[in-house]
């Protein structure tokens, strides 16, 4: 198993270095002159944009600059930005922020996309099951820009205004973990529908097993005919699901940090695209491509604990 | 100057274009998980900002978000009434024979927070080194008139020969003097701005070397100070509190705490849940709503920007060069109805290229030219020969959040004049600028001025004086040039306004650009402050504000 960890983790050489050179090429692709950026509409004085040009090597082929990037990120300097702050000060806190709404996010999709998953499985055909799957039809189709205002508006704003409930804050990260569970229900809204649905059907499929009979047959309790046979076996695509979809969610913060102000790498990547700040928006991409490798290693090891026929060498 | 606000970055010196507007991106944006708890002091009256796009430093500053809270931390030499004209705040007097060498006194009493007084030493090495061309302050052009500048500056590939100012001496403590390249008025109205606030002795490591951590705690001279340094592109909060030691009295409240966000929407439902104070801009989609949600509390007044429709009257095309098609397009733009529905009351029709912001502006003073008269602008289009002319271009840049009004005019023009329009969006607003300056523009396009300082001269030479630092238009004349100097060289504002106004005919009659469009100031303010008011920067007067 240490073995198939390091092959594993030497596979992800080529991955992130594939990975950074396309983003790399791609944000200096994007029409626009960075450092003309630093001046919105005004022209930039050209002494200062001749100097900056100088020191950020912009006026190397993209190759070489690629070059220097990579030199600078073995040794573990993300850059600077053009506006003169070093990059990993913008990380700062950033991840964490991130990784705290990703991680709320995750668990509400464990929970309740796992818990209705199951409900609808064992009531099968039933009006519980069918309304089960009407919801999930319903999540799915409201985006997140509208569940996030709406659910800011109502819980946030109206509820202290004509309660006088201030429960959920409306923006910010100030109030610790309550700041996350509006903002986590709302990046995990789609994806609650999705695993509800896995879970379902993988679990209806694993029920009419021919081992699953077999443990009925010979008397098993239903509780651990359905936790120890059904639901163990039902959890593979599960937890592949689950583990990619951390990837998703770090990077597919985008509006939900925006909407509800959380100081994180989402927010981060969108104002670093519009002010062209590259260096900030390769760093951010590198750091994710490393989560999402991470995440499917662990995905990986997972499996031979959910299922002992499965064995790395 | 630069606006950013609430997500957005506007724009320019001198400059033209407000606008990137909207957008987002309010520079590297905000806090982080160790803010949690940390909101700053408990009864803090609560600013809405952009993230500053650069450290708490007075020169280095031409957006709004930085200068609303510098505005707090220091005081200028001179301040700006309700009427917007200058009133002496440091300064004691501010006097010159002719307009040329200014005399400025200050008063007693006004000490740093570290416990210095301020004195004149403060003034010229702030100044100092903000036009100091190796410093890179964005605030270096304010400087622009004062004597020894372009020693300074001397361009690309030149070497400074000096790094002083040679216009500013100082006589005592308690007096300097300015030496400007030529005779200027209105000099008074400049200096209230952010650029132009002095630095303390602590300021400096050396002479002319600012302290590397001054801009995440800085010391001024104004009603309050800076309670827990503060780190750029980390901390979501600015926290200072009330300088007991103000020497003009202390400000009713004790603290106040800017709040950093990259969504205006969102800062604005914080608004209305009581989690935040004042905003002094909102989002546009809410203006209809905040009218009647904060009644007496929402705040409508005009600020400094104004949009225009330009053309290049000498090297452009047929119809740009005309100045009677100029004027049909003029007449067949309906102002009213652009500003109420497309910028949602956010803008007003303009009808001078004096904004109602300085002395000087009149109201109508475009006449009939700005009138929307669909029938008479096609008498003037025809019978100009503007059929025969080709399509009409109209520029814009593609990043601002332009396009609504563009196509707006656009349609506009079809219909009442019945020409083709071809609107021309432009990934970046430089692109257009590039190519007037190389005369390689034909057509129309959109333009845009935000004031430096409050003076009408300020809306005119610039734009349209000969080799003024933003003519686009390619617009000359001698007369107007000799208007704006006489307008400068008057003893005071005030007399120099006649000249000032009959060169503003000259550019009406004229018509390089078209007046289209004031910008105004929409903001709000919950039921926990009163006495809220906004100045012509667009920053809030936090010394006078109460609770309530």
């Amino acid at each position: 198993m240490g073995r198939f960890v390091i092959r594993r983790l030497l596979q992800a050489i080529p991955v992130l270095l594939g990975t950074t050179f396309l983003i790399f090429a791609i944000v200096y692709a994007l029409p626009g002159d960075p450092i003309q950026a630093l001046a919105g509409e005004r022209r930039v004085d050209p002494i200062l944009a001749a100097t900056l040009r100088e020191q950020f090597h912009l006026n190397d082929p993209l190759i070489v600059r690629y070059g220097y990037y990579l030199r600078d990120i073995v040794s573990g300097n993300f850059g600077t930005t053009f506006r003169g702050l070093p990059v990993s000060t913008i990380f700062e806190g950033k991840f964490a922020v991130t990784l705290k709404l990703a991680t709320t996010a995750l668990l509400f999709e464990a929970v309740i996309g796992i818990g209705l998953g199951l409900w609808a499985a064992l009531r099968r055909g039933r009006w519980e099951d069918k309304a089960i799957l009407a919801f999930t039809l319903l999540l799915v189709s409201i985006p997140t820009l509208v569940s996030g205002f709406v659910l800011q508006l109502v819980l946030g704003v109206q509820l202290k205004t004509s309660l006088g409930i201030a429960f959920f804050p409306v923006a910010g990260v100030q109030d610790g973990i309550r700041s996350y569970l509006l903002p986590g229900f709302v990046l995990a809204t789609v994806s609650i529908a999705y695993l509800t649905r896995l879970t379902r059907t993988s679990l209806m499929e694993t029920l009419r097993a021919d081992y699953v009979r077999t443990a009925v047959a010979k008397g098993m309790p239903r509780s651990r005919v359905l936790g120890r046979h059904a639901l163990r076996n039902s959890l593979i695509p599960l937890v592949t699901y689950l583990g990619a979809d951390l990837g998703a969610l770090m990077g597919g913060a985008v509006i939900t940090e925006t909407i509800f102000n959380l100081p994180g790498i989402g927010q981060q990547l969108f104002t670093s695209v519009y002010l062209r700040e590259n260096p900030v928006v390769v760093g951010i991409v590198t750091v994710l491509v490393l989560i999402y490798i991470v995440a499917n290693l662990v995905v990986d090891l997972l499996y031979a604990v959910l299922d002992p026929r499965i064995r790395y060498e | 100057m630069r606006v950013t606000k609430g997500a957005q970055i506007v724009a320019g010196t001198a400059l033209l274009a407000l606008a990137v507007a909207a957008c987002g991106g309010g520079g590297e944006s905000s806090g982080t998980g160790s803010t949690a708890g940390a909101g700053g002091a408990a009864g803090a009256v609560r600013v809405e900002i952009a993230e500053p796009q650069h450290d708490l430093i007075p020169g280095n500053t031409t957006e709004t978000s930085g200068a609303e809270v510098l505005n707090a931390l220091f005081v200028g030499l001179v301040d700006y009434d309700a009427e917007k004209k200058p009133y002496n705040r440091v300064a004691e007097s501010i006097e010159s024979p002719d307009a040329t060498t200014w005399t400025i006194k200050l008063k007693d009493g006004y000490k740093w927070h570290n416990g210095e007084p301020v004195v004149a030493q403060n003034f010229v090495d702030s100044w100092n080194y903000t036009a100091n061309g190796a410093n890179a302050q964005e605030g270096n052009y304010f400087f622009g008139s004062v004597k020894g500048y372009d020693e300074m500056n001397p361009g690309e590939g030149k070497t400074p020969t000096a790094t002083t100012l040679a216009g500013l001496k100082v006589v005592d403590d308690k007096t300097f003097t300015v030496e400007l390249k030529n005779p200027f008025s209105g000099f008074p109205t400049m200096l209230g701005y952010t650029a132009f606030y002095g630095l303390p002795k602590a300021a400096f490591e050396s002479e002319g070397k600012l302290k590397a951590d001054f801009g995440g705690n800085p010391v001024g001279n104004g009603p309050f100070k800076i309670s827990k340094p503060w780190k750029r592109g980390t901390d979501q909060t600015i926290s200072t509190v009330r300088n007991e030691e103000f020497m003009e009295g202390k400000a009713k409240i004790e603290a106040v705490d800017f709040k950093i966000y990259t969504d205006l929407n969102t800062a604005y439902n914080d608004l209305r849940a009581g989690n935040l104070d004042i905003m002094d801009q909102l989002p546009a989609e809410q203006i209809a709503s905040a009218k009647q949600e904060f009644g007496e509390r929402y705040i409508e007044q005009p600020s400094s920007g104004i949009g225009y429709i330009g053309f290049p009257i000498k090297s452009g095309a047929d119809y740009a060069k005309n100045k009677d098609i100029r004027k049909a397009v003029s007449m067949a733009i309906d102002r009213k109805t652009i500003t109420e529905t497309v910028f949602s009351g956010t803008r007003v029709p303009a009808d001078d290229f004096i904004s109602p912001v300085v002395p000087g502006y009149r109201q109508g003073a475009c006449g009939e030219t700005c009138n929307y008269d669909p029938a008479k602008a096609k008498e003037l289009f025809t019978s100009a020969g503007g059929p025969s002319m080709g399509a009409i271009e109209l520029g814009y840049n593609a990043d601002g959040g332009h396009k609504e009004w563009i196509e707006a005019v656009a349609n506009n023009l079809r219909t009442n004049l019945g020409v083709e329009v071809t609107p021309k969006p432009v990934e970046k607003f430089a692109t257009i600028l590039d190519d007037l300056g190389a005369k390689k523009w034909q057509g129309a396009f959109r333009m845009a001025w935000i004031m430096d300082y409050p003076s009408p001269e300020n809306y005119l030479r610039p734009q349209f004086g000969t080799g003024g630092s933003s003519n686009y238009s390619g617009f000359e004349s001698k007369e107007f040039d000799d208007l704006v100097t006489q307008g400068d060289a008057a003893k005071t504002l005030d007399e120099g306004l006649p000249f000032y106004q009959k060169a503003d005919d000259l550019v009406l009659e004229e018509l390089p650009y078209i007046p289209v469009y004031f910008y105004q100031t929409n903001g709000a303010y919950s039921a926990n402050v009163k006495n809220v008011k906004i100045d012509p920067f667009e920053r809030i007067d936090l010394f006078n504000v109460e609770k309530a």
